[in-house]
Parts: C-alpha cells; sequence; structure tokens
C-alpha cells in the first residue's frame, strides 16, 4: 500500500520504531520500513550481533547509522536472533535501495508467534499509525 | 568526450569506472614533469578484456588512448595529449604468482614496487631495480621507461629482469611476449621492445619478472674529494678493483650544500662525495669488497674516507643521498631532472661540462646519480616564472645532450624520452634508427592512437 | 603569472608551499584516502593540482572542487612523507575557509555549522547521558568527555569513568558543550559563545586540570586562542594517557595487543609513548602494526570525512584494520572515540579481534579480576 510516497507493503507487521517484520513460518524476518530508511538518508552502518543473541521485546539489540542519523534496532518480539543479513556489512546502501527485499536486516526465532498480534497490521492501522508520524516528523 | 565515445566506454568498464569530472580530469592532466594537458576522459580498467575493447573503441573512433600507472614519471609519458583517454592502469594491481622454485613472479601492471617488495621478502627475494619512487610506482610504469634505481651498477635494470608480458597492441589484439622460462631465444625479442616503450606500441596488463635472492651482509662508506675530476676518476677506476659495488653514487657540491641546508647531516662541504655499498652474504665478504673499493678512492686523492659503523649510519648516509631531489626543489620555484649517462670513463668529463654549462648560462645544475653505471641526474633549479630562466635552462639543457652525446653518451639512462627529450632523440640516432623507429610505431598502431605524441616518434 | 593580485587567502598565506609542490606524487604511498580509493584527484597531490591551477586562473573554486578538497582527513601523513615540505593539511583547511567565504561548501560541514548554532552538540541530540554521576562538582579535575563520547560511544565513555572511579580520581563531569575545535577544519570557526560555556564550567568547579579521552577536543583547548583563558588562569589540560601513564592498574593480560596511534593524538600531537607505557604495563604480548607512530594509518574518521563521506571513510578504517589483522592482534587498543566508533564499525564480522579504548580494556581486566 502507498501511504503518501511511502511503500508499506499490506502483508507486513510493523515495529512502532519503523521497522516491519514478515511472518516466514519458524523464522521471522526483520527490516526497516520505506519511511525510516527515506528519513534516516544513506545507511552507511548496520550493526550484525552474532547469532543466538537473545531478544527481549521493546529493547533495543543493534544500532544503526546514516550520515546524520544514529537509530537502534528494537526487538519486536521475545526470542532469538539466527542470522543477520551478511551483504549489509559491506554493503548498507541495499537497506535503501530495496528495504523490503535485499536490505532486509534479522532473522528471529520467536518464542511466541501470537507476539505478532501487538505489531501494527493492516491498512487502516498502519495509515493511521504512518501519518501521525509523518506529521510529527515535518514538524520537527 | 563525445556522448556516443563516452557510453561505449561506460558500457565496457561499468559507469563507476569512468569519469569526466573536473578533479579527475585536473589530475590526470599531469605526472611528474613540468607538462600537462587536459585529458577527455579517464577509465579505470580491470582486466585486460578491457583494455582490449577500448583499443578497439579507440581505433574505430580514433581517440587516444594513454597509459598510466602512478603517474610518477618525470618526463611526460603519462601526459594525455590530444584530448586522450586516459587509462588509469592502478586498479590491476594483483600479485598474480609468487613462484620461488621457478624463480619468477607474475603481477599486474598496477602493483605498486613496495607491495611487491614486501611480498618477495617474506621469502628472502627481491627484485633488484630499485626506482626511487619506489613507494609509490608501479611495475607497468616500471616496464614502460625501463626503470632502474641505486642498485643498478651491480643488477642492472628492469629489462634485464622481465621474462615475458601479456601485452594488447593498438588493434586490440592480447599478445604474449617472452616465456616463463629463466631464457629463451624463440623468436624475436619482443618482451625487450615493449620494456622501455613508454605506453607507445601497446599496453602491458600482466608482466613475467625474475627475481633475486636477497643478500644479507652490506657495507657502506663515503669517500671525499676536493676535486671533482678526482671522483670521476675514482669511479672509472673502481673497474680496475675487481669489485662491483652493489651501490655506487656520486653528490655534488651544490647537491651537498642542498642537503646540509635542510638536514642536520653536515656533510662536508666538497667538490664531490662518492658513497658505496657492498654486498654479500658476511660482513667479512662485504668489508674485503669495501677495502678494494676504498683503496681506489685513496688512490685518487680522496680527502676523507669513512666506512659507516652501524646501520644507522649507514641509513642515514642513503637517507642524505635519496633527499637530493627534494631538498634541491625546495630552492626555487622549478626543478627539471635530467639523467644522462655516459660511458664511465667520461663521467669525469662529464662533471666538468655540466660545470661549465652552469657557469656560462648562469644557471644551477646540481649533480648527484648513478656514478657505478655513468648515469648522471643534473638537476637544473631555475624560476620558471622568469622568461630569461627558462631561456638560460633551456639552452643549457640542449648543450648538455650535445655534450653527453659528444661523449658518447645517450639521452636517458632510466627516466625515458617522453616529451622532455622528444627535440633531441635525432642528436642521439641516426635517420635509419628513427626510421626503423618509427616504422615499428607504425605497424603496431597504424592509426596512431597509443600515447601518440611522444619520443619524436610523429614526425 | 605571479603578476596576478592574490584572490584568495590560501594564495596569500600558502602561495609558496602551494607552488612547492613538485608533483612528486610520493604522497600517494602514505594517503588513506589515496589508499582506500585508488583515485589520484583525492590525493594530496591532486588537492595541490587543483590549487596551483585556482592561483593560475585556469579553474574556478567552486563546487566542482569540493569532492576533492573537503575529503581530507587533515591525517597529516602526506606532509609528514613530503620531500618538499608542503603543509597540506593546513593549506586545505585554509581553502575551505576561503570556499565557505564564497559559498560553496559541503553540505554536511554547512549543516555542522548550523547545528551548533542551535544545539549542544554536533549530533543535535538533545539527552546526553549523565551516566549516573553529578555534575559541575567543585573537583580537582574536570572531565570532559567530547560529542562523540557522550553520544556514539556512551559504553566506552562509561567504562573509563568507571576506571577513573576505580583509582580513585577526584573528577567531575560537566555539562559541556561541544569543544566546536572541528569547525576550525571544515570551514568555519570555533562558536563563541559555545567556548565560552566550556570555560565558565570548567571555572566553576575550581578544578585546575582538565583531562579528556578525546585528542581533537585536549588539541582545541590547548591550542585555539578562543580557549586561552583556560590556559592563561593555569587550567592545564591533558589527554587521559598522559595522567593514567604513572597508575599501578594491578592487572595483566596475555593477550596479543596492539596499539592504534590516533593521529590527533600521535601525529599532531607527539604523543605516542604515554599511551604505549600504559600498556606495556598490562599487556606484556604487546606488538606493533605495520604502520606504527608517526607512520600510523589513519582510521579514516578525521576532518569531517566520517560525516560527509561515510563509505570512503570506512574503507579507510578497514584498511587499517587489516593491519591488526595481519599481525593476528586480539585487541586492538587506542584511546580517541573517534577511532573507535569508525574502527569498530569497519570491523568485519569474521575479524574475531577486540577493538577497545585503552581505559575500557583496563577496566574490564579490574572488573573480571
Amino acid at each position: 500500500m502507498q501511504i503518501q510516497n511511502y511503500n508499506m507493503p499490506d502483508e507486513l507487521y510493523y515495529e512502532e520504531n519503523h521497522f516491519w517484520i514478515r511472518d516466514d513460518g519458524d523464522f521471522l524476518v526483520m527490516g526497516m520500513d520505506d519511511f525510516a530508511q527515506v528519513m534516516a538518508g544513506e545507511i552507511v552502518y548496520v550493526q550484525l550481533p552474532d547469532e543466538g543473541k537473545r531478544l527481549n521485546t521493546g529493547k533495543k539489540f543493534a544500532k544503526i547509522e546514516s550520515g546524520k542519523w544514529l537509530g537502534k534496532a528494537f526487538a519486536p518480539v521475545n526470542g532469538e536472533l539466527v542470522g543477520v543479513n551478511e551483504e549489509l556489512e559491506e554493503n548498507p546502501g541495499l537497506i535503501n535501495d530495496d528495504c523490503y527485499g535485499k536490505g532486509w536486516m534479522y532473522k528471529i526465532k520467536p518464542d511466541d508467534k501470537g507476539e505478532l498480534d501487538n505489531l501494527i497490521k493492516g491498512q487502516e492501522a498502519v495509515e493511521k499509525w504512518l501519518l501521525a508520524d509523518i506529521e510529527k516528523y515535518a514538524e520537527e | 568526450m563525445a556522448e556516443k565515445i563516452k557510453q561505449a566506454l561506460i558500457d565496457i568498464v561499468g559507469e563507476n569506472n569512468y569519469t569526466d569530472s573536473l578533479i579527475d580530469m585536473v589530475s590526470y592532466s599531469y605526472d611528474a614533469s613540468e607538462y600537462s594537458q587536459r585529458p577527455s576522459c579517464a577509465v579505470w580498467v580491470e582486466t585486460v578484456e578491457h583494455v582490449s575493447d577500448i583499443l578497439k573503441l579507440a581505433n574505430r573512433e580514433h581517440v587516444p588512448v594513454v597509459p598510466r600507472g602512478a603517474g610518477t614519471g618525470l618526463t611526460g609519458t603519462a601526459t594525455p595529449l590530444n584530448e586522450a583517454i586516459v587509462l588509469d592502469m592502478s586498479r590491476m594491481n594483483e600479485i598474480i604468482k609468487i613462484s620461488i622454485e621457478d624463480r619468477l613472479v607474475i603481477v599486474q601492471p598496477g602493483v605498486v614496487y613496495a607491495d611487491l617488495e614486501k611480498a618477495l621478502a617474506q621469502y628472502g627475494f627481491f627484485f633488484p631495480p630499485d626506482p626511487a619512487s619506489g613507494t609509490v610506482c608501479t611495475l607497468g610504469g616500471n616496464v614502460s621507461t625501463n626503470a632502474g634505481g641505486v642498485k643498478g651498477a651491480k643488477y642492472g635494470t628492469t629489462r634485464d629482469y622481465v621474462l615475458g608480458l601479456q601485452v594488447v597492441i593498438p588493434d586490440g589484439r592480447i599478445m604474449r611476449t617472452g616465456s616463463r622460462t629463466m631464457k629463451s631465444v624463440s623468436g624475436y625479442d619482443l618482451t625487450k621492445l615493449f620494456v622501455g616503450s613508454e605506453g607507445t606500441l601497446g599496453v602491458v596488463t600482466e608482466i613475467t619478472l625474475k627475481i633475486n635472492p636477497k643478500t644479507t651482509a652490506a657495507t657502506t662508506s663515503m669517500a671525499t674529494f676536493d676535486n671533482l675530476e678526482d671522483a670521476g676518476r675514482a669511479v672509472s677506476q673502481i673497474m680496475y678493483s675487481g669489485i662491483i659495488p652493489s651501490v655506487l653514487e656520486i653528490l655534488g657540491h651544490d647537491t651537498i650544500m642542498a642537503i646540509n641546508r635542510n638536514t642536520d647531516l653536515d656533510l662536508p662541504e666538497v667538490d664531490a662525495i662518492l658513497l658505496a655499498e657492498t654486498d654479500g652474504y658476511t660482513t667479512a665478504e662485504t668489508d674485503f669488497q669495501m677495502e678494494k673499493i676504498i683503496e681506489v678512492f685513496k688512490k685518487n686523492n680522496a680527502g676523507k674516507i669513512k666506512r659507516a659503523e652501524s646501520e644507522e649510519e649507514a641509513s642515514d648516509l642513503w637517507a642524505a643521498r635519496k633527499s637530493a631531489y627534494a631538498v634541491l626543489s625546495r630552492i626555487k620555484t622549478h626543478v627539471v631532472l635530467e639523467d644522462v649517462t655516459v660511458p664511465m670513463t667520461k663521467i669525469a668529463d662529464l662533471l666538468k661540462g655540466i660545470k661549465a654549462i652552469s657557469e656560462k648560462h648562469n644557471i644551477i645544475i646540481a649533480t648527484y646519480g648513478h656514478a657505478g653505471d655513468g648515469n648522471l641526474h643534473p638537476q637544473f633549479v631555475y624560476d620558471g616564472y622568469d622568461p630569461k630562466q627558462v631561456k638560460s635552462k633551456e639552452a643549457a639543457s640542449a648543450e648538455l645532450f650535445q655534450l653527453t652525446i659528444d661523449l658518447g653518451g645517450t639521452l636517458t639512462g632510466e627516466h625515458g624520452i617522453g616529451l622532455q627529450k622528444a627535440p633531441f632523440m635525432t642528436l642521439e640516432h641516426d635517420p635509419a634508427a628513427m626510421d626503423v623507429m618509427r616504422g615499428i610505431k607504425r605497424l603496431l598502431d597504424p592509426n596512431n592512437i597509443l600515447n601518440p605524441g611522444k619520443m619524436a616518434l610523429d614526425e | 603569472m605571479n603578476k596576478m593580485e592574490a584572490k584568495y587567502d590560501f594564495e596569500r598565506k600558502y602561495r609558496e608551499q602551494v607552488l612547492q609542490c613538485s608533483r612528486c606524487g610520493f604522497c600517494q604511498a602514505v594517503c588513506p584516502v589515496f589508499g582506500s580509493t585508488l583515485r589520484p584527484a583525492l590525493n594530496a597531490r591532486g588537492k595541490m593540482l587543483l590549487l596551483k591551477e585556482v592561483m593560475d586562473g585556469k579553474i574556478q573554486l567552486d563546487d566542482e572542487l569540493i569532492e576533492s578538497l573537503f575529503q581530507c582527513t587533515t591525517c597529516a601523513s602526506c606532509f609528514e612523507n613530503c620531500p618538499s615540505g608542503v603543509n597540506v593539511p593546513d593549506i586545505i583547511k585554509q581553502v575551505r575557509k576561503d570556499m565557505v567565504s564564497i559559498g560553496t561548501c559541503h553540505p554536511a560541514f554547512k549543516g555542522m555549522n548550523e547545528v551548533l548554532k542551535r544545539h549542544t552538540n554536533i549530533y543535535a541530540e538533545d539527552d546526553a547521558e549523565d551516566f549516573g554521576r553529578e555534575k559541575n562538582r567543585k573537583a580537582e579535575i574536570v572531565y570532559f568527555v567530547g560529542c562523540v563520547g557522550l553520544y556514539r560511544e556512551e559504553e566506552s565513555t562509561e567504562a573509563t569513568l568507571d576506571l577513573l572511579d576505580r583509582l580513585n580520581v577526584d573528577y567531575t563531569l560537566i555539562d559541556e558543550v561541544c569543544c566546536s575545535g572541528v569547525l576550525e577544519d571544515v570551514g568555519f570557526e570555533i562558536n563563541e559563545e559555545l567556548a565560552r560555556k566550556n570555560i565558565e564550567l570548567v571555572f566553576a568547579t575550581g578544578a585546575k586540570t582538565l583531562i579528556t579521552g578525546c585528542p581533537y577536543c585536549s588539541r582545541t583547548f590547548n591550542n585555539k586562542p578562543q580557549y586561552a583563558e583556560l590556559r592563561e588562569k593555569g587550567v592545564n589540560v591533558l589527554h587521559i594517557s598522559q595522567f593514567l601513564k604513572d597508575f599501578d592498574m594491578g592487572v595483566k593480560t596475555d593477550k596479543k595487543v596492539t596499539y592504534h596511534d590516533p593521529c590527533d593524538l600521535g601525529r599532531h600531537c607527539g604523543i605516542y609513548e604515554e599511551p604505549r607505557e600504559i600498556i606495556r604495563k598490562i599487556a606484556p604480548n604487546f606488538v606493533e602494526m605495520a604502520h606504527h607512530h608517526a607512520d600510523s594509518l589513519c582510521c579514516g574518521a578525521g576532518g569531517g570525512v566520517r560525516g560527509a563521506y561515510a563509505k570512503n571513510s570506512l574503507a579507510m578504517a578497514r584498511r587499517r584494520l587489516q593491519e591488526a589483522e595481519e599481525i593476528d592482534a586480539e585487541v586492538v587498543l587506542t584511546e580517541c572515540n573517534s577511532c573507535i566508533h569508525n574502527l569498530s564499525n569497519a570491523k568485519l564480522r569474521r575479524q574475531k579481534f577486540e577493538v577497545y579504548n585503552i581505559t575500557r580494556f583496563i577496566n574490564e581486566l579490574m572488573e573480571n579480576k
């Protein structure tokens, strides 16, 4: 779904700090959404922690940097980090090029997939949330 | 750059390897010589196919191409004339193979000399021709100018070590010369033709080099001479000592003064200083060799003779020699370095003659250089913004070359002809030789697209 | 040619030096920007050629030159190795001021100047970590963190402060603002208001010593006229390595350790041995990388390059870390948050060595004891 100029695919879950989560069955895949990558500008560094790292809902587990911004990746659910997109080590710009595809960031094994219900999903919810944030950032 | 040619180049090397932005064009206008001209664009090539396709394109469109390594040449060999495309070879910088058992190394042209040195040192080997610009110059450039260095007297120059090449000739065909064997006399020696051809006959894309085991001991000494001619005679008489020193360098008076002004080495301010090194595997051996050389110094009125007592002392002396170019270039706005070479018996005459030319034209010509193989480096130091001094320099240069030829010498020992000495080629080479050179150029490059305008090949 | 009226300050001040560049190209051996891009236009020689042509009226000093003239970490490796003694970093800094004065500048630096007019730090962040410590106390020593330590390397800063606590050092933090020294290097001037604020805060504590982990800040406080009052009133400014070198840490490691000389501490201040003295006492298995002391390879962050040309900046850092890999180092130590930031960002996952400030490393050894 397009909201203003931002592409926000319908089938994905969204975490309020502008990360998308895809349900891939046993695992979840996570990345930055289109709004975040535009706001951030060219991503120059993505922290890729070691596999096996414990993730706690709402806690930051990695840093992301663009030229002007330092961001944090927050765990959308409780679980374990089981994979990272190694391409991002030398090509962090993939997030800007293709944030939902080649720019995917983390692979998570969730403790309880039920936690996905706490994330933002569906056209109505996503639109409401995004428009509010667009306004908020416009003011700053 | 015409749009269609630009697009064709991008199609070959990719957008990221093409540039025509101002900052790049300015950089590529220059090498380390006094010449400069704007190219139309530059490309970074990564494969021999890139080079081949570009030369084919250049022939189709009649656009000149100038290959370039580190751009540290002193004669304008890499200066792009006629809005050429600059072919920056520095990204082809892989050491492809080191084979100690075959006594060779295979490198791409963009490999920096110092990186090769480091890689070979691990095995206790080295590539002897050691140009002063070794920290930055590339092997492709060394091949293009048959680079020498301070070890030339004993170990020779680049040409003595190139076993074979992969070259792209101007029509785009990829060709191999030589072999990976220690010796071969199969067919014409095309390798030796390309070495020193200054990028006018083909673009070198792979080089097979013979390497030497490193010596482990060395003795260094210094001798002062109140009389320049005594120093010159000492140099040519060293041949009678039975020893070939690994290094034999000379510093003239002006050079000594400049070094003293810019460092705290406090060299004795004499007419000439000779620096010698003997190498081998034990200090007993190198000391023995040095004794013989010192005898020659003594026989030729050396004032003070000093042997370096430690590695540190030795390296201080060599640092002094290596600083010559730079300290001299701080005196006035412009410097031009020549590298005329004469038979060793004529060194004293050459030094005397340079002194006379310097006085006649009232221009500083400081001398230093590889006395051991007759290769002097007269350095002209002058104010390039003063038209009178520029004229003096030009007149003095011309006389220097005439003197050199009269002494049975050659215009250049190791820097090449490029643009700098092109006007004097016919002083040294007879009409038949010039005809043959131009004929070879025409044969390989009928459209004259590869580094045109150099070495007086065009006339 | 030299009858032309000098149009820019860089020409008035540095004409001779620019002309002294003999185009030898030896700087290509040491320039980190050239080493990681192989692009002659970005090399020191390339910059001098541009300036020569500007002086000769062949090209204009304008936007087209930004990519070269604003992409220099001012590491001074070129100057250190230039046979003709051309002080490229000083010339570049003046050129940038000239460019700003005619309205051409890299947007990142213009942005930085604007940010410092409205914020207390270069990142425009508003929430400084307080590390759980009281600020602006009366104390013998002020510990000045610096922007990178406050907003990008908080973990390292926390560890440094923990170490100072363990050593019973009487220090206080202050409500510090950016020393703004970086502005002088990217075409602007130190922000006098910010400088004033720092000076007042320091005086209010009564401290006679200011220690910082940031070599850049210590240089700024020690050398810039806007901070002269500090020196005049007898406040001694030290880099933390100078302060700690005589302490007995009482811990040891047998890991293979190496040290990266930050450009601002080493080449620019001549402080090479103090950090090494500290390290040798705690790590007997100390090895130098191929380039060290005055030859140290720049991490790529300085001169504003990390902000303006991040990709190339990280490529330079990667090049430096390769040297650590080559000597099989297990730990790479330094004492500069900017180096830490760039080096740890650049470190590849497969590279198993760790990158730390000396102070953090010592603190961890003490914690694990």
